[in-house]
């Protein structure tokens, strides 16, 4: 498996491809306000599932409000419940997978079979369980895909943490005495983190998709908000009487999630050559 | 490795309980006294305190969380707030429903991705394998509901060739087995558990459409569901389908580095030997697994497809309650659907077990 060079982690094609789609799509959502040739929650209802045109490049949807525009505003929302909710799982799941493997034992047990009762619960439905305690709403939607992700983080880096924490340099930073938060934080951690940074890249695109899925059921982001799933669940009663309403949103959710999919796995390849 | 199949089945007891008791707290979280919430909002004060009494909703938690269990043993899991009937016969009659849809979905992925993996394998860096990777990468960041709704309006309502929802024609009707085959008339002298039983199997054999068309030998009614099944099938295939494409091709080029591969080609074995006979054989046990594991991670995405296609499953039905707030019945889909993805998993394992020789730990 000669054909990696495994200081530079973004030599194969894929990652390039990934990190270029999702250059433009941050761009998107950074720059919103400027680039919408239109405002986003305007109704014009005398141009309702008006088809795309020069001045409306996407046409209209279901409301009449510009669809290039709700497009580009929803990147900014679904990039916001992807990174926020896998950052948050990737905080409390490395939190509890480093101390089950650091410490070991009885917390080890309680952590490991706490995460193995949670993997046993479909992500989406975790997370629609969650949405029912906290109320609908797209912020709980962040909140329960977070919470629906925290397994896999904790499984990682515990695998991680348990690899690494018997190796000889890990050893003798204890053996002078290091502190044992120090100890994980500037010696273990950093050395379990690559997987974490591939899945947690996959992750991201995961949960967009999920996201959008929640919000398509009516459970995340309430109209008006130019969210991308939302956008889909207005327009499933015109598929073919105004297509251009259901098709771009679909294909905004697909190509973020294809950018995050591309990086991740050029990170992966990276991460373990081995795993394709 | 009967111990290693022992131990696995005496893991599944600690992970059910703990299932068991993430469903109690579920209830327990929502906002609003547990009594009120079970009941609906139109229960009044005097029913509230019948149920509170009924659950011992006034004991200390742990109480409450062993008088669920025993509900839950006895087969008393409360009943819909949305249609009064109790939430096991709904769960009974959807089930079936989500299980065949997996399995079709499953199915397709198989048939289509082994081979496609394969040959993506065999004939590496060909525009094939370019196409294949392409496809799944596309596959798995597809909206599942997106494409739902596309091929149910493209197939279903613009071209016509296909039913765009459901899972029958109104008018085609299935006989259940237990009308099929009389058994109870034939032998009276049953007893009534045996009958039970029977009754009970037969009821859900009957939400299996096509199992009960093909028992009861009903072509027409075979025909109808098998109409129904393939767009929802074919989009709840694309997750599964990717995955066993990618992981075909990656342990097929695993196996063809190998020693025995080199051996087999140098004995002038023909290349699709080698491929076919030789390396695909070692490389389907990881695939098997992974296939396995899909299979009890199809059931989110069956959440959406469902919806898409009004297939009336634990997924469609998930969704309608919550909307409801028909909490009894959440709660037992819930249960029902980490139960079975535990069971997959337990059954995956032990399969896996008993196919690869060389897993004999304990």
């Amino acid at each position: 498996m000669g054909r990696r060079d495994r200081r530079v982690p973004l030599r194969n094609g894929r990652a390039w491809a990934g990190l270029a789609i999702l250059a433009g799509v941050i761009f998107a959502a950074l720059f919103a306000p400027w680039l919408a040739p239109h405002d986003p929650l305007e109704p014009h209802l005398e141009a309702r599932r008006q088809p795309p045109s020069l001045q409306h490049p996407l046409g209209r949807d279901e409301l009449g409000r510009d669809n290039l525009s709700r497009v580009i505003y929803g990147a900014r929302l679904s990039l916001w419940v992807g990174v926020t909710s896998v950052g948050l799982a990737v905080m409390v799941g490395g939190a509890l997978g480093a101390m089950a493997g650091y410490r070991g034992g009885w917390l080890d047990s309680l952590i490991t079979s706490v995460v193995d009762v949670m993997l046993a619960f479909p992500t989406l439905l975790l997370a629609i369980a969650v949405v029912v305690v906290l109320g609908r709403g797209l912020t709980h939607v962040m909140y329960a895909l977070a919470f629906a992700m925290i397994p896999t983080y904790a499984r990682l880096v515990r695998v991680g943490v348990l690899a690494i924490k018997e190796q000889e340099y890990v050893l003798a930073a204890r053996a002078i005495g290091v502190s044992p938060v120090r100890l994980l934080w500037r010696h273990i951690l950093p050395n379990c983190l690559t997987p974490v940074q591939a899945q947690a890249t996959l992750g991201i695109g995961a949960a967009i998709l999920e996201a959008a899925g929640l919000s398509f059921l009516g459970l995340g982001a309430q109209p008006p908000t130019p969210e991308w799933g939302a956008m889909i669940a207005q327009g499933r009663g015109a598929v073919f009487a105004a297509p251009h309403i259901v098709l771009f949103p679909g294909l905004a959710i697909m190509l973020t999630v294809l950018g995050f999919n591309l990086l991740g796995d050029g990170l992966r390849d990276h991460a373990d050559p081995r795993l394709l | 490795m009967t111990h290693h199949i022992a131990r696995r089945v005496a893991l599944l007891l600690p992970a059910l309980l703990g299932v068991s008791l993430a469903t109690f707290a579920l209830l327990r979280l929502i906002p609003g006294d547990p009594a009120q919430v079970m009941l609906g909002e139109h229960a009044t004060a005097e029913q509230v305190a019948r149920y509170r009494a009924a659950m011992g909703l006034d004991e200390p938690l742990p109480v409450q969380y062993l008088c669920y269990l025993g509900n839950l043993a006895r087969g008393d899991w409360g009943r819909s707030l949305k249609t009064n009937l109790p939430v096991t016969t709904e769960l009974a009659q959807r089930l079936p429903a989500t299980i065949e849809l997996s399995l079709a979905a499953l199915l397709i992925a198989g048939v289509v991705g082994l081979p496609l993996g394969t040959l993506a394998a065999a004939r590496r860096n060909s525009p094939l394998d370019w196409l294949a990777a392409v496809s799944t990468l596309v596959g798995v960041s597809m909206p599942l509901f997106w494409l739902g709704l596309l091929l149910s309006n493209l197939f279903g309502y613009q071209l016509g060739w296909l039913p765009p929802s459901g899972r029958l024609t109104i008018g085609v009707a299935l006989q259940p087995l237990h009308e099929a085959y009389p058994l109870t008339h034939v032998f009276p002298q049953l007893p009534p558990a045996v009958t039970d039983l029977i009754s009970t199997l037969s009821f859900l054999v009957s939400h299996f459409y096509i199992l009960d068309s093909l028992l009861t030998a009903n072509p027409a009614a075979l025909a109808d569901a098998l109409c129904h099944l393939i767009l929802p099938a074919l989009t709840l295939s694309t997750v599964p389908l990717a995955v066993i494409v990618r992981l075909t091709r990656a342990c097929l080029l695993d196996a063809l580095a190998q020693d025995y591969v080199r051996t087999a080609r140098a004995k002038g074995l023909s290349e699709r030997a080698v491929v076919w006979r030789h390396a695909l054989k070692n490389a389907a046990l990881p695939v098997l697994t992974a296939a396995g594991l899909q299979l009890g991670l199809l059931f989110s995405g069956a959440i959406l497809t469902e919806t898409i296609f009004s297939w009336p499953g634990l997924g469609q039905l998930v969704v309608d309650r919550v909307l409801a707030r028909d909490y009894p019945t959440v709660q037992g889909v819930v249960l029902v659907s980490a139960s079975l993805f535990l069971l997959i998993n337990l059954a995956t394992d032990v399969g896996y077990a008993l196919l690869d020789p060389r897993i004999r730990y304990g």
